[in-house]
This record gives structure tokens, sequence and C-alpha cells, in this order.
């Protein structure tokens, strides 16, 4: 099997799309860097020494809003609510609101880029199978002792490491990009996290790790649904289209239908983002952390086996 | 000689379709085999079928006692093929070509990859990226990483497409000496009937999905009676006259001369014959037939009894 990835990692570097790829992507990490510092200059933001007085009042203002809300729609009642918490939070244990830009703001806004890395994997999971069709290269490749399903895995590992090492190349490029334009902030600050009305502190690095995480599963379920269709179609066009499309709509199209049907929430782009149970609102009432963990799991299962029966079943004849 | 590979009541259907017909027949170490018919009679789909890229609707295919299709890994273990066009990736040398397919069997050392790159005699190219190959390299290469293993079978379909004469011998030469110093069974596919001819020690035909026949190919080209062609002066009377002496064969008026269907025992008395009617015989040759003739002799009589 280690023989397998290492294979199908020769194919992978022996392309020049590959460097492509992680070029746009350091290429796109400094782009934003260089924007962020550029507007950071221009505004120099003024330190507020007196940031607890400022911060009471606005707890205030804030709770005479809440109290006068009435039928105001659920989400802006909640968003109060945390935001007051969090600055009562920030009054009581002296955690003054972070007012310089340092490295964490700026890799916790190069998250935002997972969405490329996203895009990258995607590219790579859907010729991964189906590039060996166009090639001709298949009938070589399942002439071999090796069954096919474990091609098919060592293909499937391939991706997730893939998406990994984008993940990576990301969150390292940015933190050292960060360090080195918006510098380490002068007490370390730890992550506030409102949960269920109740506020906790989470070290600074493992709270962007997990958001890491948490936002990659969207782009790991696309990836591995564009690696279904190359493995079943052997249609590479179609699985980076179908995916990408969807990479970049299925959150929309899936909340707004979410406005109007319950049943939105068995649609995969309505659980894919988990971070939804950690600060902030479901997007259809009753939705739970472990519905959506069996969602992502049943969908996953789904994906696997078509990819998995079509691909063991095929008769190679082109 | 034992066989190694046996193909056994193979049939294949595609949308209730038959493509093909109850196959069977058996491949033997150290000899060439050859697996002749025209376009679309089925020759690649017999072969996808041996390596296992397509299922098989009914019957077996055994290569050195593995089901191919209840044992896979077993039985392709002992198999190298080149299905169809050699096709490799094109953005890795020939080299690294080779070590990828190396690595998807057990143990290959680096001297081994070394040992068929050598034998193919690719060696002065075989860093370079495989774009750059002509067809007779990416052929060579082929054969290469069909030979990494030291298979017990050799599969080639259409080994010989695409290549200029000198490629064409150099494969042949390649293919009889494997089967003849390593002892394999190798099977080739081919429309080309001289090919054919000069590469197979037996070959089978194949037409409509069906084995119309299998034979030694000396048997095969020579069939059941010779030819002899007799340039003789002048002709008419000599035909007169021959036809007199044999009354029950087929004369055939060639452009050197008659052609006569008898046996090598009946020449001497055929010549005195007509010695003694005072007609010229300037020569007598045997004719034999080239494969193409008998091929299509062969396939033309099954499809008039099949019509009929």
């Amino acid at each position: 099997m280690f023989k397998l990835i290492q294979n199908e990692w020769l194919k992978i570097l022996k392309r020049p799309g590959t460097y492509v790829m992680t070029g746009l992507l350091v290429f796109m990490i400094m782009f934003v860097g260089g924007i962020v510092k550029y507007q950071l200059v221009k505004e120099n933001p003024q330190e507020d020494k007196n940031w607890k007085q400022t911060m009471r009042v606005e707890v205030n203002q804030a709770k005479l809003e809440l109290k006068n809300m009435g039928h105001a729609p659920k989400q802006v009642v909640e968003a109060t609510q945390k935001n007051i918490a969090l600055k009562e939070y920030q009054i009581n244990h002296s955690i003054p609101p972070t007012q310089k830009y340092a490295v964490w703001d700026f890799v916790s806004s190069g998250s935002g880029m997972i969405q490329l890395a996203g895009l990258f994997t995607i590219i790579i999971a859907a010729g991964i199978v189906s590039s060996e069709f166009t090639w001709g290269t298949i009938k070589f490749l399942l002439i071999r002792p090796i069954s096919r399903g474990k091609i098919l895995v060592s293909k499937y590992i391939t991706v997730i490491m893939f998406s990994i090492v984008m993940l990576v190349i990301l969150f390292s490029l940015s933190s050292l990009l960060g360090v080195i334009l918006f510098g380490t902030p002068e007490t370390s600050v730890p992550y506030l996290n409102y949960l269920n009305g109740k506020v906790t502190e989470q070290n600074m690095a493992l709270h962007l790790i997990i958001l890491y995480g948490m936002k990659s599963i969207g782009m790991i379920m696309l990836a591995t649904m564009a690696f279904m269709i190359s493995a079943a179609f052997r249609n590479s066009s179609l699985a980076i289209g179908i995916s990408i499309f969807l990479l970049f709509t299925g959150g929309e199209l899936t909340g707004l239908l979410a406005l109007k049907f319950n049943w939105a929430k068995y649609i995969l782009f309505a659980n894919t983002d988990l971070m939804q149970y950690f600060e902030g609102e479901p997007m259809v009432d009753g939705m739970t952390l472990s519905f959506s963990v069996i969602m992502l799991a049943v969908y996953f299962i789904i994906f696997q086996s078509i990819a998995f029966y079509v691909f063991k079943k095929r008769d190679v004849a082109a | 000689m034992t066989a190694i590979v046996e193909i056994q009541n193979v049939s294949k259907k595609i949308k209730g379709k038959t493509i093909i017909d109850s196959v069977s027949f058996e491949v033997r170490k150290g000899e060439v085999f050859g697996f002749l018919g025209p376009n679309g009679a089925g020759k690649t789909t017999t072969i996808r079928m041996m390596v296992g890229l397509i299922g098989i609707s009914s019957g077996d295919i055994k290569i050195s006692g593995y089901s191919i299709k209840n044992d896979f890994e077993k039985a392709i273990s002992h198999v190298g093929a080149i299905v169809e066009n050699p096709e490799m990736y094109k953005f890795l040398s020939g080299y690294e070509n080779l070590v990828h397919f190396a690595r998807m069997s057990s143990s290959i050392p680096k001297a081994k990859i070394d040992e068929v790159v050598e034998l193919v005699g690719l060696t002065d190219r075989i860093h370079d990226n495989v774009k750059t190959y002509s067809l007779g390299m990416r052929q060579r290469l082929g054969l290469a990483q069909s030979l990494l293993h030291d298979p017990k079978v050799l599969i080639l379909d259409e080994p010989t497409n695409g290549l200029d004469p000198a490629g064409i011998r150099e494969i042949r030469d390649h293919l009889r000496m494997l089967a003849r110093e390593r002892d394999m069974a190798v099977v080739v596919s081919s429309h080309l009937l001289s090919e054919m001819e000069m590469m197979c020690d037996r070959i089978g035909i194949i037409q409509n999905g069906k084995l119309v026949d299998v034979q030694m190919v000396n048997d095969f080209v020579n069939g059941s009676e010779t030819l002899y062609e007799f340039d003789v002066a002048p002709k008419e009377e000599a035909r007169i006259l021959l036809q007199n002496m044999l009354s029950d064969s087929e004369l055939k008026i060639t452009p050197q001369g008659i052609a006569v269907p008898i046996k090598k025992e009946e020449v001497p008395s055929v010549v005195k014959g007509l010695v003694t009617e005072e007609i010229q015989i300037f020569g007598v040759r045997e004719i034999t037939k080239t494969l193409e003739e008998r091929f299509l002799e062969v396939t033309e009589s099954k499809e008039e009894a099949a019509h009929v």
C-alpha cells in the first residue's frame, strides 16, 4: 500500500500543474498579506487606554437593545447575547480587545483561502482515476497483482494527503508571513469561545487549528464526491465542474432552501460547517452536532460505495 | 509441453449481445501462439478477458492453474501484457515508468529493471521523458514493463502495430527468443497474416466471436494439398493435356503457367506425360500458399457455411 501511494505521489509531483497550483496558493497568501499590511499602515488604529470604560458603555447599550427587541429574529437576539457575554468576560478577566492586528488575525483570515486549497484538492481528486483512463495507462495499472479495491484506496489516501499538504502550506505560510508582516502580539491573548451562553478560553493556536480542520470538512466531502464521479464515470471535467460549482454555491443554495424547507437539513452542505454548533446557530432548527456527523458519515459512505462498486465492476474497454 | 493458459468455454455478453461465443483453447509453455482474426472478430476482447480487464460472462480462464476470475492476484502475477497501444505516463521518463510498475509487483530489484532495459535495447534513452519516444521505443518500453516480473505468460495485443519493418523484425526476434530461452508462453494477436506466419508456432483463428480453427502454422499454411506450377509452352495445349491426365483436379492458369494441385510423387509422371506430347517445360515450382490465402479460404468457407 505504501508503494502504491508512493506511485501516486510520483505522478502528482512530476506534473507541472501541481506546481502551478501550489504556486498560486503561495502567491495568494502573500498577496492577501500585502494588502492587509498596506491597509493597516494607512489606518494605523488608535489604542484605547480606557477600554474597560468604553466596553461597559457598549454592554449597557446592548442590554437595553435586548430588552426592547421583542419580536426580533432569533439570530439577532442570539448575536447580541453572545456579544454581551464576550464583552463582560473580557471586562471581568481584564483581556483587552486585540487592538493590534497580529499573526493570529492573519492566520484566521487565511482560513478563507481553504476554499482555494479545496479547489486544488478537487482538481487532483477529479483527475486521479479518470486521467488513467484518458492516458490509457489504466490497462497497465489493472494488470498487476493488486486488487482494484487497493488501487482505489491508495488513490483516495493520496487525495486526502494532498489536501492536508495544501492546508499545512496554507497554515504554516500564513503563520510565517503573519509573524514577518504583523509581528506577534505583546501579550498572549486567548481565544474566547461562546457556547450555550458560556464563555471559555482557548489557546489561540489550538483554536486556529480546529478552525482550519472544521473548515476543511466541506472540502474533504466535495473532494470525495469528485473522486467518486471520477472513478465511477471516468470523466474528470464532469467531476471538476460539479464539485467546484457546489464548492462555491452549495452553502448559499442550501441556506436559501433552509429558510423555506425543513428537509434542507438533509442536504450535505447544511452539515459541512460544524462550527455552527460551537459558535453560532445551526442552519435549520433542531439540527445537532451528532445529527450532522451522522449525515456526513452517510454521505461519505454513499460516495465511497458508489466509487468502489462501479470501479471494481467496470469493464475496461477503452 | 504443458498448457499454462487454459481458456475454457469462455463467453462474453454485452447488453444481451454475444461478443465471444464459448471459445476454448490452451497455450503451452515455450510456444508462440498467434491469435488471428479480422478487425472486430473478438481478439482484443478475448485478450482483455485473459488479463482481467473485462469480466467473463461464462466459462473460465486459468493461468498457471489459477482462475483469473476467482484468484485474480495469483493468476495475473504470472502474466505480462500489453493491451492495444503501449500507453505510458508521458510526463515520466521511461525509467520512472518502469519503477512505477515494478513497485506494483512484489520485490523487483533495481538490477532487474536495468536488465530488461538492456534486453529491449533502450539503455541510451531510458532517462528521457516518454513524450519524446517514437512509437517503436514506446513499444519496447511496453515490452520492458511486461517482462519486469519474469512472467510465465506474455500476452501482446497487436505488438507490431505501427512499427517499421526493422522494428517488427526486432520484436519478432525478441518474442521467439523469450519463448525458446525462457520457456515463456507468448500469445500475440494480429490481423497481419504474414507476421504471424514468421512469428508463431500455432495459430487460432477467431471470427465473429467464435474460434474457427487452431492449427500448427506449417500445417495451416500447407493445408491438405500442394500446388505445383508448370511453366510450359504452348499453354493451351498443355492445359488440355493436363486436364485429360488429371481429370478430377481443378487447373488454374497463372501468369507464369499452369497451377496443378498434385502430390509430390505425381510430379515426375506429369512431367513425363508433358514431354512425350512435346510440350516445352521451362520450370516446375512448388507453390506454398501464404497464410493470407489460407486465412481467407478458411474464413470464407466458414462464412459460406454459416449462410447456407
